[in-house]
């Protein structure tokens, strides 16, 4: 009986060390991908409308991550000043802090929505306490097209 | 007569027999699951805690951010301006990545460490990440961040937790057992969750 229960402990640990060993070299979150073409993040902020419920692949630096559940990454436009975020369910991926300025390639569900101000002001009051900044309702002037990609799968490359 | 009276006394015994045995049975899971889940349950009750006070602060990492100052940045483009802001942070190596996500900031990429250089001002906003020694893991663990073989040792957990449970309940007789104090402690328990989800539902 003594033998079994070690045993059965020595195997618990091996099984949990080799997960957490594939966790930290995996470099694939979720889904894998199944698109090769790229759609240019540019491209989605030009006719957003026409991307609407389509399944994109996008490509760019990680230039945030949510600090709180890793639900979330804030990815880089091929152009300057324009971002897109990939948001995942919770605890579906958990995208460590370390990816944040990695290249990244994920797919998902493009999803345009129109955000009216008492939306806007919701949301930026929820991410300035997630993220621990200041938010200012009177920067929302009037209502805004939000742009996101429900996330399902995710590529990081090291640099 | 006599015959009828010492085949019921078998019956007796033999159902009591087997009663004693269910019970050592009961009593043998209930004691070696909970000699095995004694690192999972430290694992997920750690975690838990952190995780449920996650809007008061950070569980997984701690983050560290330190203003300085440099000169307004005068180059044009990205690169002049990445260039001219590592060389006034005295920063030698190489960044992962360097991204302007409006006109007038500019984010330089380092591991664990992000430059945020408002360019008209120099005003610089250092911010440091570092993964919280143990409890991270832990944290990765509890959210299943690594899914593959942990998703079935969580799900194998859980199981062991509602036998834990079901079993716990049959580990004594008596004042003490399930007919005794033990089905008020249940109940009480069981209200717990019940009273709060009535409360909160309205």
């Amino acid at each position: 009986m003594r033998r079994f229960t070690v045993t059965a402990l020595a195997l618990l640990v091996g099984a949990a060390g080799l997960t957490a060993a594939g966790a930290i070299q995996g470099k694939k979150y979720g889904t894998p991908l199944t698109l090769t073409e790229v759609t240019k993040v540019s491209d989605i902020y030009a006719t957003p409308e026409k991307f609407n419920g389509k399944r994109v692949l996008v490509q760019g630096p990680i230039v945030d991550v949510c600090a709180e559940m890793g639900c979330w990454l804030a990815i880089g436009s091929d152009q300057e000043f324009q971002t897109i975020r990939f948001k995942v369910e919770d605890g579906v991926i958990v995208f460590p802090m370390s990816v944040k300025g990695m290249n990244a390639r994920v797919e998902g569900v493009l999803a345009v929505s129109q955000l009216s101000e008492a939306d806007q002001i919701k949301q930026g009051e929820e991410m300035a306490r997630e993220m621990k900044k200041t938010f200012d309702p009177k920067t929302v002037k009037g209502p805004k097209t939000s742009i996101q990609i429900k996330g399902e799968g995710a590529e990081v490359a090291g640099k | 007569m006599k015959g009828r009276k010492s085949q019921e006394s078998r019956e007796v015994w033999e159902l009591g027999n087997r009663r004693v045995k269910g019970r050592r049975l009961n009593n043998v899971l209930h004691r070696d699951v909970g000699y095995l889940i004694v690192g999972l349950t430290l694992v997920f009750g750690v975690s838990g805690l952190a995780l449920n006070h996650r809007a008061d602060w950070n569980p997984s990492y701690r983050q560290q951010k330190v203003a300085k100052q440099i000169a307004p940045l005068t180059a044009t483009d990205r690169d002049g301006q990445v260039r001219e802001a590592l060389s006034q942070l005295g920063v030698t190596e190489a960044p992962r990545n360097a991204f302007r996500p409006d006109p007038d900031t500019l984010q330089i990429f380092f591991e664990n460490t992000t430059y945020a250089i408002d360019i008209p001002t120099g005003a610089v906003i250092v911010d440091a990440v570092r993964p919280r020694p143990v409890l991270f893991e832990l944290n990765q663990m509890h959210l299943n961040a690594g899914k593959g073989a942990w998703t079935v040792i969580a799900d194998v957990y859980a199981v062991a937790l509602i036998m834990m449970a079901l079993t716990g309940m049959f580990v004594l007789r008596g004042k003490n057992g399930l007919t005794g104090r033990g089905v008020w402690l249940v109940t009480l328990g069981v209200l717990v969750p019940v009273v709060y989800w009535a409360l909160t539902s309205l």
